[in-house]
């Protein structure tokens, strides 16, 4: 069976500490419920979560919907955001899971990746050494998250042209975020596997697309 | 020195008032005092309790903290797992229950094997409660709680909607199509139906079929196409390729180029050398690789008049072009994508692929007839093939929406044994138990083709055409 992975890279910063960390559980919660009643992602959808903060940890390696569970998670009181290193660890890891077509075997679909993030990197040689190896990676698409006033959008300008701006990082507009997300993985499902770039649906209010 | 002679001690001690030599027989007095005694006594009891207490509570919050996840279950799907309570470490229970599994509905816990298992009846996030006692607390206090959470996912099959597509829309086409009847000296059957994943959106088939006998000329066609999900009127590219190649060949397999290719085809089947095979290929790659293309610039017309693009109405496409000789059926094909044409012998020693397949590294890297690039690539002769067999027991064309499932990958399908397996499923053994009865007489035959088609197998959702001449 062809795989849909999806990776999550979320940043779990000091930032991040008290009413966001607790609004991204729940968010993440909802996302994962919506998606199990999709029989099209029942079938195909593979999700791994990996968190940043001082500490790049891959919380969920890839693993199928269906066995899937989501860990609480958790961020330190104050600390640094290493999304430099995360994307690298990233790049390793999808490279590690891929599966290509071969004799006797389907290839995945290309990869989904969504960054989510409240700050800026605090590695920033290493961000922007990350940069070109991320986007040397053959994913369907890329959806980068600056969410909250403090998240700076250039940064992940630098990543993908798809990124989308939250105003506040609360329980409300990140529910509705993921929501989003878990609409597009829905739509990749349904047309992925296609060269061209993955259609984002219209996103709602609350996210704004940042041209 | 006993009990209260070290507590008092150390008490006094600790409170700046340690028992000088001068008072030592009036703290020996102080400490043999029976109420004294009595009240140390008391005071130790009173901490080995508290100790004892707070070992509890720290062990209770540990066991609460604990992370256990139990594997997720599938509605309909049997379930087992087991807890296991030395690899916890919950060896100082003295006492559990598991509560709240009867809200799943067909789960049980089976005390002796410590095994949940069964078959779920409701899907849903259900938190199970496992209450306990630690063995060092009195028999009758009060239970603690463990929340176990347990994902009961749905069953895929009862999520699928089927929604019916939009008549009114301009490229609007049946769901379900099927046809049969005659074609040159043999019968076909062919069934098309819109995928799960299309019933479920209420998004229409993307995938075609045609095919005929052409006038007098002997010669007969089948074409298959499917539409690309992606693009945005494939499901009118995959109609109008499949009308475009026969009314090409209506208009070419005709007069000069009709003669020529069946004297060529004579000619090497009496003798055949060099030259005649030269001459016999230039002619059926002018007549396959134009009609191909024939299609391709139509489609562009189509689309440009439309103010579409080509990409537009992106769809694979193969056909096969025959004829029945007194040496045997002459097989003319062409095919551009992932959808497979196989004819087997009557003998069924083998199987003979008529095309290769265009599957990329990663899921859906295929090519299409409207791909223009194709005409320019060196492969493209080599999309284009001729065989002659001393009679064929059947010819089958399929989309990927069949062949994804039934062969899965591209090396199965060189295994005359899947083909094998293939026509056995046909015939009925297969987990629904439909069978479609493969004779010119039978009158239920589109419908039983149809209802063959309709097999589940999970993640293979896809449109199915498959045509099947015997």
């Amino acid at each position: 069976m062809r795989r849909l992975p999806v990776y999550l890279l979320l940043d779990t910063s000091g930032s991040m500490y008290g009413e966001p960390i607790q609004a991204l559980n729940n968010a993440l919660s909802g996302m994962i419920n919506t998606l199990r009643s999709d029989p099209q992602a029942l079938d195909s959808l593979w999700i791994s979560i990996i968190t940043f903060d001082r500490e790049v940890k891959e919380l969920v390696p890839l693993t199928e919907l269906v066995n899937f569970q989501l860990p609480e998670i958790v961020c330190p009181q104050s600390g640094p955001t290493n999304m430099g290193e995360a994307l690298m660890l990233l790049s390793k890891t999808v490279k590690a899971n891929m599966r290509t077509g071969t004799e006797d075997q389907k290839g995945d679909w290309k990869p989904l990746l969504f960054i989510m993030t409240d700050g800026s990197p605090s590695d920033i040689a290493l961000f922007r050494e990350a940069v070109p190896v991320i986007k040397a990676v053959n994913f369907g698409a890329i959806i980068a998250c600056a969410a909250g006033p403090k998240s700076k959008d250039q940064f992940l300008k630098e990543i993908t042209p798809n990124v989308v701006h939250l105003d506040t990082a609360d329980s409300l507009t990140l529910k509705s975020f993921f929501k989003w997300v878990s609409d597009t993985i829905e739509n990749g499902n349904k047309s992925v596997g296609v060269a061209e770039e993955l259609t984002l649906p219209t996103p709602p209010s609350e996210v704004h697309l940042v041209i | 020195m006993d009990k209260t002679t070290v507590y008092l001690n150390s008490l006094f001690l600790s409170n700046n008032l340690p028992v000088t030599d001068k008072r030592k027989e009036l703290f020996e007095a102080f400490a043999g005092d029976e109420h004294n005694r009595e009240l140390v006594n008391i005071i130790l009891q009173n901490q080995k309790k508290m100790v004892t207490d707070w070992k509890i509570k720290n062990r209770i919050e540990d066991i609460k903290q604990q992370p256990f996840m139990i594997p997720n279950a599938t509605v309909g799907k049997a379930y087992t797992a087991v807890i296991d309570f030395e690899k916890n470490n919950w060896t100082d229970f003295s006492f559990y229950q598991l509560d709240h599994l009867d809200a799943v509905g067909g789960i049980n816990y089976d005390r002796d094997s410590k095994t949940i298992s069964g078959i779920p009846e409701n899907s849903g996030e259900y938190k199970l409660s496992l209450k306990y006692r630690l063995s060092e607390e009195p028999e009758g206090s009060e239970l603690h709680e463990k929340i176990i959470p347990f994902i009961i996912n749905p069953d895929p099959k009862s999520l699928w909607k089927n929604i019916p597509s939009d008549q009114a829309d301009e490229y609007w086409k049946e769901d379900t199509t099927t046809a049969s009847g005659r074609i040159a000296n043999k019968h076909i059957v062919v069934a098309s139906k819109r995928g799960r994943s299309h019933a479920n959106a209420g998004s229409f088939r993307d995938d075609d079929f045609a095919f005929t006998d052409l006038g007098n000329t002997g010669w007969s066609i089948v074409v298959v196409a499917d539409g690309a999900g992606s693009a945005k009127i494939s499901r009118q590219g995959s109609r109008l390729a499949c009308e475009y190649i026969i009314d090409h060949f209506k208009n070419v397999l005709s007069g000069e180029m009709h003669r020529k290719l069946e004297s060529l085809i004579l000619s090497n089947q009496a003798e055949s050398n060099d030259a005649i095979k030269k001459e016999l290929n230039l002619c059926i790659y002018n007549l396959i690789g134009g009609g191909a293309k024939r299609v391709h610039d139509r489609l562009l017309d189509f689309a440009t008049a439309k103010g579409y693009t080509i990409t537009d109405l992106n769809s694979t496409f193969i056909f096969t072009l025959f004829k029945p000789f007194d040496f045997g059926t002459a097989v003319l094909s062409f095919g551009v994508g992932d959808c497979p044409i196989a004819v087997i012998p009557k003998d069924f020693s083998e199987v003979k692929l008529m095309n290769w397949l265009d599957v990329g590294e990663f899921g859906g890297g295929t090519r299409f007839i409207t791909t223009t690039e194709i005409f320019s690539s060196p492969k493209f002769a080599s999309r284009i093939n001729f065989k002659v067999f001393p009679d064929f027991l059947y010819m089958f064309l399929m989309t990927d929406g069949i062949y994804d499932p039934k062969f899965v990958v591209e090396a199965n399908l060189e295994k005359v044994e899947k083909w094998k397996e293939f026509v056995e499923d046909l015939k009925g053994n297969n987990d629904a138990g439909t069978a479609v009865e493969l004779s010119a007489t039978n009158e239920h035959i589109e419908q039983q083709l149809s209802d063959w088609m309709d097999f589940w197998s999970p993640g293979n959702h896809d449109d199915r055409t498959l045509a099947i001449v015997f």
